[in-house]
């Protein structure tokens, strides 16, 4: 596995070259907002920011996808092709937090039986650099009670740590090592990578946020009628902005648009908050008031998935934390779980 | 990588209204491609998605059987976007298919057992399918005596009315036609299923029940099979959920941990009983 070290005030230009060869995502500002954004030609990425506001999943499962495209005939619509292939891509600056959510996102979109393309084919063109915490960058942080690290590899091609003056930079996989011409010839060694170790064990040490994320799940295999559920909600708007800043969230709608003859079927993020959501025709609605929706977005986090995948749906981010408008804390909810 | 997502080209190639109140409509549609039929292989009790380009897709289950190569069929009430759609359509238009999808009634454990199949209103399409698979010359011997109770609450509500007239000049199908209430033409039986399916009183002796209905019909039916000692392991249904994908990814069907598209639609008792009641 290859090492480098690269001066940190070269960062941002290596992405910036990175840029001209292939699509680059990366941090920008916008606004008051830190946001992944597609970095076009002059523009260079931020290198020193806590974490993005949105999640990185847009690049791999975008807000918005189409899915095909079809023309209306005087026979009916047919259909009349799809998107073409997915341009190699980098995605550059991702929390590890966010890089491991794209490995419990390939649980679900890619499993034996039925894989979904669009997700896999960019998932599969995208090379991951990822920007160690040297120190969490939140006090809602909480990976490292979710399965993760300040530090984690999980779903990194390359990752970044800041070494003092230097980043050191490690070529993770095949795919990452595809970038080794970026980061020029200085080699970095066992003492580098020790330094590392050590900052993410401090890192881990500074941050705040622990919770029993990992013990819950038999209370909720027990509790799906406990008078708990009903104490959550009342102050939700569904919103829907947990789940569509949060890493891990995958719901989405699909639906149809038509210009003229021509028309195109797409997919669009959907939230387990939205009433309509499983709303069905007949007006039966499995989920019918916001109490039930939460034991949902709750369950299907910390034990529908471990269930399906082993793994828990979250990533321990703390966007959900940090941006609900009403301040529902999901490690609140997690402790009074662990406590029914 | 084949894409999921992308509709197979079909021809709506014969519609049949099948009740007085004409928002029943069954749907022949006949591949476009050779090569999809072939591929398009699927058990009873599968669904498949309706996809009119321009309007959505619908989750609809496969009326007719494996048994009838060439086409498959679709037994839709009009009810939102893309089934009121569906109902405007005529012959000769094109649309999609996608599927199939799901698991399908368990062929392979219901062979060599008596079968009880009870339905109730426009819930029998595929238990019509499964009949129909059933009753195949190819078939009809790998499975013991076939009892079906099948109620509507009108004559003129009762669909497939045409094939259970098929049905009820055979001596291999022990057939029960009833409805709510019956009117001036009508002289078969009058009253609800469960109370048919008492009457009748199947035997639970290496037996197996499979019921779809509304809900109403479902909780008074089971209290009969339960007396006539029926296991909920040989009590099967099929869940219906809102879904978009149908492949387990959209996050909308689940009931617990499970995906009603994929892991359903089709549920014996004693399994539902170890899900959540979301449903």
């Amino acid at each position: 596995m290859e090492k480098r070290l690269i001066k940190k005030d070269t960062l941002a230009d290596i992405i910036a070259k990175m840029a001209g060869d292939v699509l680059v995502y990366a941090p920008v500002k916008e606004e008051d907002n830190v946001l992944f954004k597609v970095l076009e030609a002059g523009m260079k990425p931020l290198t020193r920011y806590a974490n993005t506001k949105n999640a990185p999943k847009n690049f791999f499962f975008p807000h918005t996808e189409q899915m095909m495209k079809f023309t209306r005939t005087e026979k009916g619509a047919v259909f009349a092709g799809g998107e073409g292939k997915s341009p190699e891509a980098v995605l550059f600056g991702a929390r590890p937090c966010d890089a491991r959510s794209f490995v419990l996102l390939d649980m679900l979109f890619d499993q034996d039986k039925y894989k979904d393309p669009f997700y896999i084919e960019k998932r599969a063109a995208t090379t991951i650099i990822a920007l160690n915490c040297v120190h969490p960058p939140y006090s809602t942080c909480f990976c490292t009670s979710v399965g993760g690290s300040p530090t984690s590899s999980d779903g990194v091609d390359v990752a970044l740590t800041e070494l003092g003056e230097d980043y050191l930079v490690e070529f993770l996989t095949s795919k990452g090592e595809k970038l080794l011409k970026y980061f020029g010839d200085v080699k970095a060694g066992d003492a580098e990578v020790n330094q590392r170790v050590q900052i993410g064990e401090q890192a881990a040490r500074e941050i705040k946020s622990h919770i029993p994320a990992a013990e819950i799940k038999p209370i909720l295999d027990v509790n799906f009628e406990h008078p708990y559920w009903a104490t959550i909600h009342q102050r939700c708007l569904a919103c829907g902005t947990c789940t569509f800043l949060c890493p891990t969230c995958h719901c989405f709608d699909i639906s149809d648009e038509t210009k003229g003859a021509d028309g195109v079927r797409i997919r669009n993020w959907d939230s387990c908050m939205f009433p309509l959501f499983t709303m069905e025709t007949s007006g039966h609605n499995p989920r019918p008031t916001q109490k039930e929706r939460w034991r949902q977005r709750v369950m299907h986090k910390f034990k529908y998935y471990v269930d399906n995948f082993g793994a828990i749906a979250c990533v321990g981010c703390g966007r959900c934390v940090m941006y609900c408008p009403v301040n529902i804390d999901i490690r609140k909810i997690v402790e009074d779980i662990s406590r029914l | 990588m084949q894409n999921p997502y992308v509709p197979i080209p079909v021809e709506v190639v014969k519609i049949t209204t099948e009740v007085d109140t004409k928002d029943i409509k069954t749907f022949r549609l006949a591949f476009v491609n050779k090569e999809d039929e072939a591929a398009f292989r699927y058990l009873p009790g599968q669904f498949a998605e309706l996809s009119l380009f321009g309007k959505g897709e619908s989750p609809v289950g496969i009326a007719s059987s494996p048994t009838q190569p060439g086409y498959l069929e679709f037994t839709v009430q009009k009810a939102g976007v893309v089934t009121s759609a569906l109902h405007d359509m005529e012959e000769g238009t094109l649309m999609g298919v996608r599927g199939p999808l799901g698991n399908s009634w368990p062929i392979e454990y219901l062979e060599g057992k008596n079968i009880v199949v009870v339905g109730g209103g426009f819930a029998f399409t595929t238990l019509r399918s499964l009949t129909n698979y059933m009753i195949h010359e190819d078939n009809r011997k790998r499975f013991g005596n076939i009892t079906i109770v099948y109620g509507a609450r009108t004559p003129g509500l009762l669909i497939y009315k045409d094939e259970l007239a098929e049905w009820g000049k055979r001596t291999d199908i022990n057939l029960n036609v009833t409805v709510d209430k019956g009117d001036a033409t009508w002289t078969g039986k009058e009253g609800f299923v469960p109370a048919v399916c008492k009457e009748v009183a199947p035997s639970s002796e290496n037996a197996v029940t499979v019921i779809c209905g509304p809900p109403v019909m479902i909780r008074f039916t089971l209290p009969v099979f339960f007396d006539l000692g029926f296991s909920k392991e040989n009590i099967i249904t099929s869940l219906e959920m809102r879904m978009k994908c149908g492949i387990g990814k959209c996050g909308r069907c689940n009931v617990g941990s499970k995906y009603v598209c994929k892991d359903g639609p089709v549920f014996t008792l004693a399994e539902l009983d170890e899900l959540t009641k979301e449903y």
